[in-house]
């Protein structure tokens, strides 16, 4: 019996052995193994239409937020922004600098919540993958220029008609950045005037028509007629 | 625009075949309630999203990055950005600046009228008289005072035909070399790296590399603010294939946060770091001893080698041969601890670094900017990168790239490929008989024109308008009343008397503010033209917009003043396609596959493409069998020079020429910031930018400013041996310097940090070092 046992541990021992080894050649062999897939095809850098379903798992927390979103309007959205697509303003002071992505502005932008401290819920960035923030969004110190401005931005889209009486309205816009449909159609930080009744139905696309992508394939094909002025 | 002269087209027949059908649908509607018409979808549709909007390609306005915008362009004025996916630079995503790029177009300050100074006051002209003016100016002070007594300062912001014209008339009619442009500020240093350690100027790789890489380190180089639609290609990598960046710096920025370790070193010490680095590489027997003894010869220059602060200080360096064991012998000096006594990092640090660039397995890519490039041995900092790079083999494959980035849309484009500085010609250098005789027959001037020996260049400019050597001088889409190092000297030396300063320019700055004359130029998109990016990519862009006023293109700008001068056989073309002209003429100083530039047609019709640009395809990798066409063979080949092989050079560990002491205890380093760009003359004039940074400041180290008692938001004197200036401490903010150093953003007219700077420079790349000079702190 005893015997046995020694041999049965022994055994054990071997084996385990072997596997370790193994493991360990397997683990070696991945760090010197070269990559060579054509990595650049494998990673955009903007979003598109894949993006649509992110955020999916928390459409029934939307949903039940229906209530008591915020008092937010497109006209708030607008002023955020130089001109519609533009990256909005940092309208709150900046808790920090120095940050990027994950340790600070993602941490109340993620996910999303409510901020007694400006009485607001935080907007959900629709593209949480773009860690360096400050990038495009940057705040505000002071409201004096340094020279006024003739910029002036053409008029906001139309929203909520659809083609029918009733029909689901198309998409006015594309989805280069903002691919996520729920952070800014769904949570309860979004505009009210944009704001679905319906951010359990994820499946964006299947009622609602992109209208832009069409511009961006007749763009492609008529660059050759774009001639300079005269 | 275009729409509104189309309505003003629209004939009388269409008229009435629109209003027929309007009224048939109209009717139609009241019959059938409900049915909708596909005609008065689409209608609908069209108003939901601003189709109204035409989209246009075009690089951005600002950094050397190069992205690929959208511009939205509706009734004749740009009304929005955005990146434009088809650019493989930044495949859809831009930065802050460059989807507010737009704005910088209209400030309410424009420069719509030449202004011509008389009685000691700029007053509004014609641009008719103001050309004439610059004309007779320019020909009689060359009566005067000879040909060397007049010259042009441009900039890497000139589009490629700005400069082609500007070097074509300074070097070819006129018969001066007197041409020079602000890239000398800022990639000097970079080309002479190229051309001493490879032949040829400009990276062998290309942006793909971040794709491919496993380990960045930067060099002295903030890239979450200064290219951060690259950084956050970096980052977007680590997301996806968990890849290692390192922030090798002498300040705590955001990129140093973002980094998986940062290391600091004390000023101009990244040489002994780098050397340091070789010799662990050699060491520890990590040397790609096949491909160095194949593709590689090794070589010395001088040593004690000056920082070009004496007037007329001339340098030349010499290299000489050397063996592997004499270049063993060089690195004894450099042992990770001996280098640790001085560069502030551990030799644990160092051998850390060594290890990441030796370890076989690795694809590294390093990056700089203006951190090795404005440093008085900026071409020996730049070299010994590429040593790194050379001993492990770690070069022009996807993945494993020493990448020099640039800081202005064409700094590459314009100033390194078609050669505006005092040495250059499009194709070569002044010096070299054969590159002169084929300038002087594409540019239809006798040989003799052209000067075999280059004058100034920039700092030696200044001062040779100061002196009085030169007394007309043309500057074109820069502000060197903000920028030149060592300003005070500078501006008092541009203001006297005899002194004809003309500046083409779209906004007043303090640099029109000391012109004779002030010509309104295009920007951008008023006008065609072309830029080239920091990857050898050539990026065209269409005429969007009418310029405001009075204002003309800068190439233009010098064309009706060559005309004026006579030169009207070497500038013949027609206004409507003198650019497409333009480019095919250049294009044959470029023929061959070496340097093949892309036809018109095809610039035209997609986002840029890279050169060499061989048989209608880009090349991404250089002096690779496997991705070059120029190169013999399927394996490494430095044709850039005769043996076709690279050069490890054996630069020393030199100390920076003024050092803190008792008196000046403090390290100054000036810089950008993300939000501006250069001296903000466009990014101020931009509301949501100025908002964000409206002034500039000094950064300090939050011990040092316990020590002295400030805290942020105190106003502190800043004093320097050249000059001094008050302005806001920032504590603990955006970046960290180290105890003992100072950081001040230059992008400020109002706080003109270059009267501090120091106007030493690289005696090989003569760019000057605005990263070290030593100044005291005052509180107030």
């Amino acid at each position: 019996m005893k015997g046995k046992a020694i041999i049965f541990f022994g055994i054990l021992l071997m084996i385990s052995a072997i596997v370790i080894f193994d493991l360990s050649i397997r683990q070696s062999n991945v760090s010197a193994s070269v990559v060579t897939a054509d990595v650049a095809d494998v990673v955009p850098t903007t979003m598109l239409e894949s993006e649509v379903f992110s955020l999916q798992d928390l459409a029934y927390e939307f949903k039940e937020l229906e209530s008591i979103g915020s008092e937010k309007t497109l006209a708030d959205y607008y002023k955020n922004r130089a001109y519609d697509g533009a990256p909005p303003r940092i309208p709150h002071p900046l808790l920090n600098e120095k940050g990027i992505g994950g340790k600070s502005c993602l941490q109340c932008h993620s996910n999303g919540g409510y901020v007694d401290r400006f009485k607001a819920f935080a907007p959900i960035t629709p593209h949480p993958d773009f860690l360096n923030c400050n990038q495009c969004h940057v705040p505000k110190k002071t409201n004096n220029l340094f020279v006024a401005s003739d910029f002036k931005r053409s008029a906001p889209k139309h929203i909520g008609s659809g083609v029918l009486d009733g029909s689901p309205p198309p998409i006015p816009h594309d989805f280069q950045v903002r691919g996520s449909c729920l952070s800014c159609h769904g949570a309860p930080s979004a505009a009210k005037e944009i704001r679905v009744n319906h951010p359990e139905r994820v499946n964006c696309l299947q009622c609602h028509a992109p209208t832009n992508n069409r511009q961006i394939t007749w763009e492609r094909k008529s660059t050759e007629e774009e001639g300079g002025m005269e | 625009m275009n729409e509104q002269i189309e309505d003003k087209d629209l004939s009388r027949r269409q008229f009435l075949r629109m209003a027929a059908r309007a009224s048939a649908i109209a009717t139609a509607a009241v019959m059938f309630p409900g049915i909708v018409f596909a005609e008065e979808q689409e209608r609908m549709i069209e108003k939901l999203g601003a189709i109204d909007v035409k989209w246009t390609k075009t690089p951005c306005r600002f950094c050397g990055v190069g992205c690929g915008l959208k511009v939205g362009i509706s009734d004749g004025k740009a009304v929005a950005v955005k990146g434009d996916p088809n650019s493989s630079v930044n495949k859809g995503l831009c930065c802050v600046k460059g989807y507010h790029s737009i704005l910088a177009l209209y400030g309410n300050d424009r420069l719509t009228k030449p202004l011509i100074r008389k009685n000691g006051k700029l007053v509004e002209s014609t641009m008719e008289e103001a050309l004439d003016l610059v004309a007779s100016k320019l020909r009689n002070t060359i009566a005067e005072s000879g040909k060397d007594s007049v010259s042009i300062y441009g900039s890497g912001q000139w589009t490629i035909p700005d400069g082609y014209v500007a070097s074509k008339l300074f070097k070819g009619a006129i018969g001066t070399n007197n041409v020079e442009a602000n890239a000398r500020l800022c990639m000097a240093s970079a080309v002479t790296g190229f051309l001493s350690s490879f032949g040829l100027d400009e990276p062998m790789g290309c942006y793909e590399d971040i794709d491919h890489a496993d380990v960045f380190v930067l060099w002295g180089n903030n890239m979450a603010e200064m290219h951060p639609v690259l950084f956050s290609r970096i980052l977007d990598n680590r997301l996806k294939r968990s890849v290692k960046i390192i922030d090798l710096a002498t300040r705590t920025t955001r990129t140093s946060h973002a980094a998986d370790k940062s290391i600091l070193f004390n000023p101009q010490t990244d040489l002994a770091i780098a050397n340091a680095i070789c010799y662990e590489i050699v060491k520890n027997r990590w040397v790609n001893t096949s491909f160095v003894e194949k593709h590689c010869v090794l070589k010395e220059g001088k040593t004690n080698i000056g920082y070009g602060l004496e007037e007329n200080f001339q340098f030349n360096d010499e290299a000489k041969s050397i063996d592997f064991e004499t270049y063993e012998t060089f690195l004894e000096d450099y042992s990770p601890e001996k280098v640790a006594a001085y560069s502030g990092v551990s030799a644990k640090d160092i051998k850390y670094l060594a290890s990441l660039y030796g370890n076989p397995n690795n694809k590294v890519m390093s990056l700089w900017c203006m951190g090795p490039n404005q440093h008085t041995r900026g071409t020996w900092i730049n070299n010994l990168i590429y040593n790194i790079h050379l001993l492990t083999g770690k070069i022009s494959t996807p993945g494993n790239s020493p990448f020099s980035l640039t800081g202005q849309p064409s700094a590459c484009g314009t100033v390194r490929e078609v050669g505006t500085l005092t040495h250059k010609l499009p194709h070569g250098v002044v010096m070299n008989e054969k590159d002169r005789e084929m300038a002087a027959e594409i540019w239809k001037v006798p040989v003799e024109n052209i000067p075999s020996k280059p004058t100034h260049h920039t700092v030696s400019m200044f001062r040779a308008l100061d002196r009085g050597d030169i007394r007309f001088m043309w500057i074109q889409v820069t502000n060197p009343m903000v920028t030149m190092p060592h300003l005070n000297r500078y501006r008092n030396g541009a203001k006297k008397d005899d002194r004809f300063i003309v500046v083409s320019d779209v906004y007043p700055t303090p640099t029109t503010d000391i012109a004779d004359v002030v010509l309104p130029s295009a920007m951008w998109i008023e006008r065609e033209g072309m830029y080239g990016n920091s990857e050898r990519r050539t990026q065209h862009f269409n005429q969007l917009l009418q310029p405001p006023g009075e204002a003309m293109s800068d190439t233009w700008q010098l064309i009706e003043v060559a005309r004026r001068l006579g030169f009207k056989e070497q500038f013949p073309w027609d206004e409507s396609t003198h650019i497409e002209e333009i480019w095919k003429e250049y294009s044959r100083f470029h023929v061959g596959k070496k340097h093949g530039m892309a036809p018109y047609e095809v610039l035209k019709s997609q986002a840029g493409a890279q050169w060499p640009y061989v048989e209608g395809k880009e090349t991404k990798w250089r002096y690779h069998g496997k991705y070059d066409p120029a190169c013999k063979g399927d394996t490494f080949d430095f044709y850039g020079k005769p043996d076709g092989k690279a050069w490890i050079w054996a630069r020393p560990y030199e100390p920076a020429p003024e050092i803190p002491d008792s008196d000046y205890p403090f390290w100054l380093c000036t810089g950008r910031v993300l939000e501006h760009w250069h001296t903000g003359s466009m990014t101020r004039r931009v509301p949501i930018l100025h908002q964000a940074v409206p002034k500039s400041y000094v950064e300090l180290n939050p011990e040092d400013a316990k020590r002295l008692d400030i805290r942020n938001g105190d106003q502190v004197k800043l004093i320097s041996r050249r000059g001094e200036i008050v302005m806001d401490a920032s504590v603990d903010q955006r970046g960290k310097p180290v105890s003992g150093h100072v950081f001040v953003p230059f992008f400020d007219e109002s706080y003109l940090i270059n009267e501090l700077t120091l106007d030493a420079y690289c005696p090989i790349s003569k760019q000057p070092d605005y990263k070290k000079c030593a100044v005291r702190i005052e509180k107030i």
